[in-house]
């Protein structure tokens, strides 16, 4: 956080004298000394614009009322407040915003929970002096999630302002002049936006709201909780408004939680993927080949039996366990300890193993810390942003949020390495804003970092103190990158060696650096390196240890942070710590009054390998779809069917849930309580809003209820007590204060990786990655994040599936020119794999050569993915395919 | 011969003057730039429109030299000049005889200014139907252009001012200088809210002049002539130079008259527009646009100048001087230039949005008979309730018809309103506010 302390201005409201830094505006300090100036147009996010005036008020020598919401303070202003000329300019401002609106309240969904009606209430006489015709708007269909009705529009114009400010979507504007000014979107079709729900959230009065809602609820009627998003690694907080048992509304209030308020389209509507009819309510157990409804007892006995049966007959290590990251930390880390404890092995993995084991590795190995070194603060107060891979708007929106707000508030300027090109259309585009883009080829992300670090080492903008302290570590990468041409980078990468030189210089000017990774690079072979090589990267600036500086990866999903501090991965205990870290593994030992298992563990692949090589028998899935996600390459349908027990803890009776041999019911995360913790390491309480579906548990529960089956039991009252135990094996995790307090460099990790940490791998990192060559298409298929899908959960959430429902081929204008496919149209995408056909969707935002396809709907089309797994690290990457395309007609 | 001398008229009222740049030149044109040009610091040329006593003509009469001098000093990037010609307050058009027979005078106008405040862009928003205007414009830049009077080096010099024309799109609010910078910038034209103001943060949210058209057509004839021989024309100190009056309405002669500021009205209608247009008499006139306040004969001795015509009641405002003779009917007066401004509130501010279309409807009510004098209180109320709290000074203009007639013709709406009561017309149905 930017530490200049602000120049204080003294003055009074109404007599009381309050002191607010300088630039305060007069409605905030009167706030601050509990005066509460009427307002609509006024909102602390947004830029004054001061069209409602609803807040004069009274400022000595001054002969006007002046706006509270616009006015910043001076040292010395009187602002009165109280008196009856501002008494009046309230009454007849109100009477005017009330000429011409319908007073329709017992309709209106924002009846309760109303500006204009609570300062009516306050203000206004119970009869009107209006007796002219009412102004009224033709009703239009708006769009299926957002519903309109501007005859109750006050025109503060916070929903146009949000959009434009803080979304930079720009999806609605005033239309028509004076009275028949109307809030409308572009264009003669439906709304198509980011849908974040923040027009609804921020309209002060009942104009815009939700579809999902509409006539649902008064607000008295309904039940709070606030919890955590479950839906990317952002971490926002949510609060569920539930009627008796049901989901209404999700929404965050403004200043809440780690997203100050706003939200993303997952978040404000994809609540619904809780309640979808398609939940599994009872236990399933596999009888004559079928999945029949059992009893939770029969169930639990049925595994429990097999278990022990099966680890008498093979050995522990016979057994291994998937847990997802969309657990929550009580959850993953009774899992894990069931398997290390109960079971007897390390061989267990989750979904961080997909791409975040990148960052935290590369963090570890480089600084010591297995969490971020910045806040999304040091996000908004950075002087220079790098992203990488990140396509943040689609990935992580809040995150973007901030660093929208970097740039558009604060001017810092932004560099974006994206396979992403600038454009205009309904979605935000991060690269609109950035000073320098790099549109990058997604295998290029590894080569353009390198041409990013040639040139800081060439344009000697490397840190003075660096060169003495660490003469090995400069003097390795200069002659590394010395050997590599600046023809050989601009020709595989297509960047132009000037930008790389402007760049280098912003990024060196910066006082606050910050660099973003995303799933760009660490879903994509090179993953580790390339984390590696931009740490490198600020070490050599010398900002990797200056307060405000550091790099993030992004998680994609809202726990794997969690997953890995939990260790529910086959490398880390809980810590996470090494499995060959002794006092680590004494400590936990003491807490489990138990040895920790001793054999390696194994990841998602090889476990897979194991199973279908026999040695693996028994294997416990937790919200994790190999069979679904993984591409038939994977084998996993082949070695999962040769399992002797398949035990599933699913929401859903998922592809991999089909062939189990038991199916047990879990709680979503509106049904438990727990924590999750968010990209940034930021623990978070995540509370129950409803009762769980049918017979649905925590998965926790089912572990401890299979451990005391089992004869080990582990069993906890609650949630609570599973965090309680966690702070003893990860000594002070739990719940944060508002802000995460981020760890610092850790020195020690830091020099031995300058003298001799860097080495070992320093001539791969430090080489140009040939592209692959693969003998398939010229195109390169992406299978990407959406914006309004999170995996596969959301697509059981109806509100989300009206934004998006199902896969297309996202191509460049010039491209699909090339090939005459047109919007809507046909293609069959083709490669040595397999050949699918879809719709086409024209987007100037993709670059040339590049097809996107939403991971969301990849049913048939992952056949198309080249899978590699990556033999040092384990990961295995299916992101990409090289494909061809051709017209369907 | 006319009586006072012309000064910004005087080459347009030479027989045959087409306002090229060759005739401008001819009549001599372009020599205070030439004069200035790296000759003259630009402070110094500031100084002397600050001492010429030059005020805006554009409305608000606030003086030019001064609102240069609040452009920051020591503002290293770019600045901009933005000449008002978007006129379009009822009553008004001197700025488009101006644009149409003698661009080139308004272009060294700009180049002076551009010069005075170190602005290398300037605009020219026209308002939207002045599409000869427009045109003109375009030619005359481009013969300026061709001669190297605008552009990069402009008279040989190192310095560089361009001039751009952009076309409005038919709202009069983009008249209003922080509206017609939105709009500049394409967006909506809606005002800002001030402060800060343009001095500071205009266009682009750099430091911006906005001056009229006729306020900077004055420029060079300051320049050439010097402050005093400026401050010596109308009625110094506080109202100097000329005025281009634009009188329309019952007169024998409406056109545009280029007088001294601090003749009377009475010598402005009954001498240069040639008195009523028949023998009935004068009954009101506005005298400064559609958002001064009503004056009535009793003011027909009151000075054209700024502050005379404020000690008045009313405002000099644009210059457009509108009479109305015996037989007007002031509430349906009223109503005509409220309608006008129902229908151009941009509609950003409650008091206005909401209060143009109330008072409009009432106003409505009583013309057609169906009003109440409760209405005129109401009337009133709504007007003062109006006033002094909007964003722009449209607020403070749309009230001023309704103010001023219920104020010098109070029985009149009386009298509509008893004849209404009388005829037992009550209320079957308010005349509604569809569009
Ligand atoms: C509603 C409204 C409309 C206006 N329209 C015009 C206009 O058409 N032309 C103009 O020159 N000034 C107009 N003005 C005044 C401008 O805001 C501004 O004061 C003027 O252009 C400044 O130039 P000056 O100092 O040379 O007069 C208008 C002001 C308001 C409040
Ligand atoms: S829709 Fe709501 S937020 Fe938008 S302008 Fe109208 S009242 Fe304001
Ligand atoms: S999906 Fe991510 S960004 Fe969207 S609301 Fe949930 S946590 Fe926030
Ligand atoms: S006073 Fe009228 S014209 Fe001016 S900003 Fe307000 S609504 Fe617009
Ligand atoms: S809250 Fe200040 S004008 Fe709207």
């Amino acid at each position: 956080m930017p530490d200049q302390k602000p120049e204080t201005v003294r003055l009074t409201i109404d007599g009381t004298t309050v002191a607010v830094p300088k630039g305060t505006l007069v409605i905030e300090a009167a706030r601050r000394v509990g005066v509460m100036i009427p307002h609509f147009c006024y909102h602390p996010k947004l830029k004054p614009d001061a069209n409602c005036r609803m807040c004069l008020v009274e400022v000595e020598k001054m002969p006007k009322l002046q706006t509270a919401c616009s006015t910043p303070v001076a040292e010395g202003m009187a602002v009165r407040t109280a008196t009856t000329t501002v008494d009046d300019a309230h009454k007849s401002v109100l009477e005017f915003i009330l000429a011409n609106h319908p007073l329709d309240c017992p309709v209106c969904d924002q009846g309760g929970k109303c500006d204009l009606q609570d300062f009516s209430h306050q203000y206004t006489p119970t009869t009107s002096r209006f007796t002219e015709t009412k102004r009224i708007f033709q009703k239009e269909y708006f769009s299926p999630l957002i519903e309109t009705q501007m005859n109750r529009c006050v025109q503060c114009l916070r929903c146009v302002r949000y959009c434009d400010e803080i979304m930079d979507v720009k999806a609605l504007a005033p239309v028509g002049r004076g009275t028949m000014t109307e809030i409308k979107h572009f264009g003669p079709h439906e709304l198509d936006c980011e849908f974040c729900g923040g027009c609804i959230q921020i309209c002060p009065v009942g104009a815009i709201t939700s579809r999902l809602s509409m006539y649902e609820y008064r607000p008295w009627m309904l039940k709070r909780a606030d919890t955590i998003c479950t839906f990317c690694g952002d971490g926002c907080r949510i609060t569920v408004q539930t009627k008796g048992n049901e989901l209404i509304e999700v929404n965050s209030a403004h200043g809440a939680g780690r997203n100050n308020g706003d939200l993303c389209a997952r978040g404000f509507f994809g609540f619904h993927a809780s309640s979808d009819a398609d939940r599994l309510t009872h236990p399933l157990i596999r009888r004559e080949g079928k999945l029949v409804e059992a009893t939770w007892e029969d169930a639990l006995e049925y595994v429990a039996e097999q278990a022990l049966r099966l680890k008498l007959a093979h050995s522990a290590d016979a057994f291994g366990g998937l847990i997802t990251s969309r657990c929550t930390n009580e959850d993953l880390y009774v899992f894990q300890k069931f398997m290390r404890q109960v079971i007897g092995t390390n061989r267990i993995d989750s979904s961080a193993r997909y791409g975040h084991l990148n960052g935290v590795q590369a963090l570890r190995r480089v600084q010591g810390t297995h969490r971020w070194t910045i806040a999304f603060e040091d996000i908004v107060a950075a002087n220079a942003l790098l992203l990488v891979g990140t396509n943040i708007t689609e990935t992580s929106p809040i995150t973007g949020l901030k660093v929208k707000e970097a740039v558009k508030k604060r001017q810092a300027s932004l560099v974006t390495m994206e396979a992403l090109q600038p454009a205009i259309d309904t979605l935000s585009n991060i690269t609109n804003l950035a000073l320098q883009h790099f549109p990058t080829h997604p295998a290029q992300f590894g080569n353009t970092v390198l041409g990013l670090t040639k040139a800081v080492i060439e344009g000697n903008l490397v840190d003075a103190t660096l060169a003495q302290q660490a003469p090995a570590f400069v003097q390795r990468l200069t002659s590394a990158l010395q050997g590599i041409s600046w023809e050989n980078l601009e020709a595989v990468t297509g960047q132009t060696r000037t930008q790389w030189t402007e760049t280098a210089k912003i990024l060196a000017g910066a006082n606050r650096l910050v660099i973003l990774v995303g799933n760009g690079v660490l879903r994509h072979p090179g993953g580790d390196a390339t984390v590696t090589n931009l740490l490198d990267l600020l070490i050599l600036l010398g900002k990797l240890d200056k307060p405000g500086c550091g790099l993030g990866p992004l998680a994609e999903e809202n726990n794997d942070q969690g997953a890995v501090e939990m260790g529910a991965v086959a490398e880390f205990f809980p810590g996470p710590a090494p499995l060959d870290d002794q006092p680590v593994r004494d400590r936990i030992a003491t807490v489990w009054r138990e040895e920790l298992p001793r054999t390696p563990g194994a990841s998602l692949t090889e476990m897979l390998a194991a199973a279908n090589k026999g040695s693996l028998k028994a294997l416990f899935v937790v919200g994790e779809n190999p069979v679904g996600t993984l591409p038939a390459e994977a084998q996993a349908a082949e070695a999962l069917g040769k399992l002797d027990l398949l035990v599933c803890q699913e929401l859903f009776l998922t592809e991999t849930a089909a062939m189990a041999h038991v199916v047990l019911p879990a709680c979503s995360y509106m049904e438990k309580d727990g924590t999750f913790t968010n990209s940034e390491g930021h623990v978070q309480g995540v509370r129950q809003a409803i009762n769980p579906v049918g017979d649905s548990r925590p998965d926790w529960e089912m572990f401890s209820a299979l451990s005391v089956l089992m004869g080990s039991p582990l069993e906890y009252g609650d949630a609570r007590e599973i965090l309680k135990e966690i702070r003893t094996v990860i000594p002070g995790y739990g719940l944060l204060g508002p802000t995460p307090t981020p760890p610092k460099v850790d020195q020690a990790v830091l020099s031995g990786y300058l003298t001799q940490g860097f080495a070992g791998d320093a001539a791969t990192r430090y080489a140009v990655s040939q592209p692959r060559q693969t003998g398939d298409g010229s195109f390169t298929l992406m299978f990407v994040q959406t914006l309004f899908h999170s995996g596969k959960l959301s697509t059981h959430s109806k509100g989300l599936l009206q934004l998006q429902q199902e896969g297309f081929l996202s191509i460049n204008p010039e491209d699909a020119a090339r090939l005459d496919l047109a919007d809507g149209g046909q293609v069959k995408v083709s490669n040595s794999r397999g050949a699918i056909t879809t719709t086409v969707k024209i987007r100037e935002r993709v670059p040339a050569g590049l097809l996107w396809f939403p991971e969301h709907f990849d049913g048939e089309a992952k056949q198309l993915a080249e899978w590699t797994i990556d033999p040092r690290t384990q990961i295995p990457y299916f992101k990409l395919a090289h494909v061809s395309l051709a017209k369907v007609s | 011969m006319p009586k006072y001398e012309p000064i910004l008229l005087k080459n347009m009222l030479q027989p045959g003057y087409t306002g090229s740049l060759a005739e401008y030149e001819r009549a001599g044109g372009y020599q205070a730039i030439r004069k200035v040009l790296g000759k003259v610091s630009p402070a110094d040329v500031t100084a002397v429109v600050m001492k010429s006593g030059l005020r805006g003509r554009g409305g608000a009469g606030f003086p030019t030299g001064v609102k240069w001098g609040f452009l920051p000093k020591d503002y290293q990037g770019p600045r901009y000049l933005c000449c008002n010609a978007d006129e379009s307050e009822p009553g008004t058009f001197k700025d488009r005889q101006l644009i149409e027979r003698d661009p080139h005078q308004l272009l060294e106008g700009m180049l002076l200014a551009c010069y005075a405040i170190g602005a290398a862009s300037s605009y020219i928003y026209i308002r939207g139907e002045f599409v000869l205007g427009a045109k003109i414009l375009e030619q005359a830049i481009n013969e300026a252009r061709a001669a190297g009077y605008v552009g990069k080096n402009i008279f040989g010099s190192n310095t560089t001012i361009d001039i751009w024309v952009h076309r409005g799109a038919g709202a009069y609010i983009c008249g209003e200088e922080t509206a017609l910078l939105e709009s500049l910038e394409g967006k909506r034209g809606l005002p800002r809210v001030k402060p800060p103001f343009p001095a500071t943060h205009g266009l682009y949210n750099k430091p911006t002049v906005v001056n009229n058209v006729e306020t900077l057509a004055n420029l060079p004839h300051i320049l050439n002539r010097g402050a005093e021989w400026f401050a010596s024309i109308g009625s110094p100190p506080k109202s100097t130079g000329t005025r281009v009056f634009c009188v329309s309405g019952h007169v024998a002669r409406p056109g545009n008259y280029e007088v001294p500021m601090g003749i009377t009205f009475r010598e402005l209608i009954y001498e240069q527009a040639g008195g009523m247009r028949s023998d009935k008499k004068l009954k009101a006139f506005i005298p400064g646009g559609a958002s001064a306040p009503f004056l009535t004969p009793d003011h027909l001795d009151v000075k054209l100048d700024f502050e005379s015509v404020a000690l008045a009641g009313s405002m000099l405002g644009s210059g457009g001087v509108t009479v109305m003779e015996e037989g007007t009917d002031m509430v349906w007066a009223a109503l005509r230039l409220m309608e006008f401004f129902y229908h151009e509130s941009c509609g950003k501010c409650s008091p206005c949005r909401e209060g143009s279309s109330w008072l409009v409807q009432i106003m409505r009510r009583i013309v057609n008979k169906r009003g109440q004098l409760a209405d005129l209180e109401t009337l009133t109320d709504l007007c003062k309730n109006i006033a002094g709290r909007t964003v722009c000074a449209f607020g403070d203009a749309e009230v001023s018809p309704i103010l001023s007639t219920l104020k010098h013709w109070r029985h009149e709406y009386v009298a509509m309103i008893h004849a209404a009561e009388a005829a037992n017309l009550i209320r079957p149905e308010p005349v509604g506010a569809k569009q």
